[in-house]
């Protein structure tokens, strides 16, 4: 039997309980981050199955591909792989040379950290928020304000960490900010967010400051969350309107926010294992060499 | 008169699991402004045909749920989605009399006033929100899917005898 009437407690009543306990959970929610974390560790589940669909895409997508689209892929990929390592080889080369370079000048080495690659299973549904959510989570390591990159430029930083997924918001949303570096002239900035996903700004730039369109934005690696030196936006157009304050300048950002699959996780504290001892060698040696040079200049001085 | 079993618990969850799945998963950018708001709908279903069993509070705790999913402050989706279902709920009777393009254009409505409750909360709690034409295009899809959603609902419903 259906009753007609609702027993129990009174819709108003029930009605007036959910609403204070929505408003008590919004208020107090820096507080209960901890349970956050857990229950989100509980909803993993419902995360990595909504992702199959896009799984079983790719899959078919793999396995149902031509040998003709394949080869070409192939072609295109052994281009790319070519022109890569002929960079590289050079790349190696000024490594070693600015490791040797810093070590004389008595300055930190930059020792290449540890990536992991991680894969976006959600992205955000809701026009305000800009995130992506990886399959790395706490038991991979992965921390709170850990820098995510892809191949081109910076992506965002990890904002929630549960047991095996891990939030991540993009350099495009309103609410981040990045401190940056003109390449060109080593001008600093913070690149905020806008809300709009290929559109990030400089706020607060003086009119006169030496920005112009075309230049390149990097980290700058000031206030220790992402390491120096990764690309972030091109600056499309840079306004000095009379009336306002400030120079109004948009940049793009590089990375390909709109359709990101896979992203490197990176621990600027963790040195990667191969590169590791080779740097460290390198700087033992010169500053074994340095050692026994000012030896002996000091004796030729003693000589003289 | 407490003869009424409470059975196929199991199934409604099953949709609210599904209604979750379908609100989360990665779309194109270009669909994404136009994804229905699936776990809202099974709600307003559930509400509408067994008001005595899933009503408020279910609601309130699948808006804390999607709330978790979404990462959005706790709370903000509780709050849209307890207000939402409190209309269903007051109405079910005649809501579920109603033609069905009109019961569509109700809950279209509904869907709307859920868009503006979370826009609002969000303005107040996160700030900074520049509203936007894309807010209301959900309602526009969730109509059409409305019309399919309500008929497996209700042969589900029938199928396993929920009542």
């Amino acid at each position: 039997m259906k009753p007609i009437f609702v027993r129990g407690i009174s819709i108003q009543f029930r009605l007036a309980l959910a609403v204070i306990l929505s408003v008590v959970l919004m208020i107090s929610n820096q507080r209960l981050e901890p349970y956050r974390q857990s229950l989100s560790s509980l909803l993993t589940p419902i995360q990595y199955l909504a992702n199959v669909p896009g799984v079983l895409l790719d899959w078919s997508s793999e396995t149902l591909a031509t040998r003709d689209m394949l080869s070409a892929q192939n072609k295109q990929l052994m281009r790319q792989q070519l022109l890569m390592s002929e960079r590289l080889q050079r790349f190696e080369h000024l490594r070693q040379e600015n490791v040797r370079l810093r070590a004389l000048l008595g300055s930190p080495v930059h020792m290449d950290s540890r990536k992991v690659v991680a894969e976006v299973i959600e992205v955000a549904s809701d026009p305000f928020r800009q995130y992506v959510v990886l399959n790395q989570g706490a038991s991979n390591g992965v921390y709170h304000g850990q820098p995510v990159v892809d191949a081109q430029g910076v992506v965002g930083q990890v904002v929630e960490v549960s047991k095996f997924t891990s939030r991540v918001l993009l350099v495009s949303d309103s609410t981040h900010g990045i401190p940056v570096r003109v390449t060109r002239n080593d001008v600093r900035a913070i690149a905020n967010g806008t809300g709009d996903i290929d559109d990030i700004e400089l706020r607060h730039v003086a009119k006169n400051t030496d920005i112009v369109a075309g230049d390149l934005l990097v980290t700058s690696g000031l206030g220790n969350r992402f390491p120096e030196g990764y690309p972030v936006a091109r600056v499309m157009n840079v306004s000095r309107d009379e009336g306002q304050n400030y120079a109004v300048i948009n940049a793009q950002p590089l990375a390909a926010l709109d359709r990101i699959r896979y992203v490197l996780l990176i621990w600027p504290d963790e040195p990667a294992v191969d590169t590791h001892l080779s740097e460290h060698l390198i700087k033992q040696s010169v500053e074994t060499q340095l050692g026994s040079n000012s030896v002996a200049s000091t004796a030729n001085g003693e000589g003289q | 008169m407490s003869a009424h079993v409470a059975n196929g618990r199991l199934v409604v969850w099953l949709t609210f699991f599904l209604g979750a799945m379908f609100q989360i998963m990665p779309l194109p950018k270009i669909v994404e402004v136009w994804r229905p708001d699936w776990l809202v709908l099974v709600a307003i279903y559930w509400a509408m045909a067994l008001p005595h069993r899933y009503n408020i509070l279910t609601a309130c705790f699948l808006g804390v749920l999607l709330d978790i999913l979404l990462g959005a402050t706790v709370g903000i989706r509780a709050l849209a989605f307890s207000l939402v279902i409190y209309v269903v709920v007051m109405h079910s009777q005649r809501l579920r009399n109603f033609p069905r393009w009109q019961q569509s254009l109700l809950v279209s409505s509904l869907i709307c006033g859920y868009h503006l409750v979370v826009f609002w909360v969000q303005y107040v709690v996160v700030g900074e929100t520049p509203i936007d034409v894309v807010l209301f295009l959900p309602a526009i899809s969730s109509v059409f899917i409305w019309w399919w959603l309500f008929l497996v609902l209700r042969n589900l419903r029938r199928l396993y005898n929920v009542r």
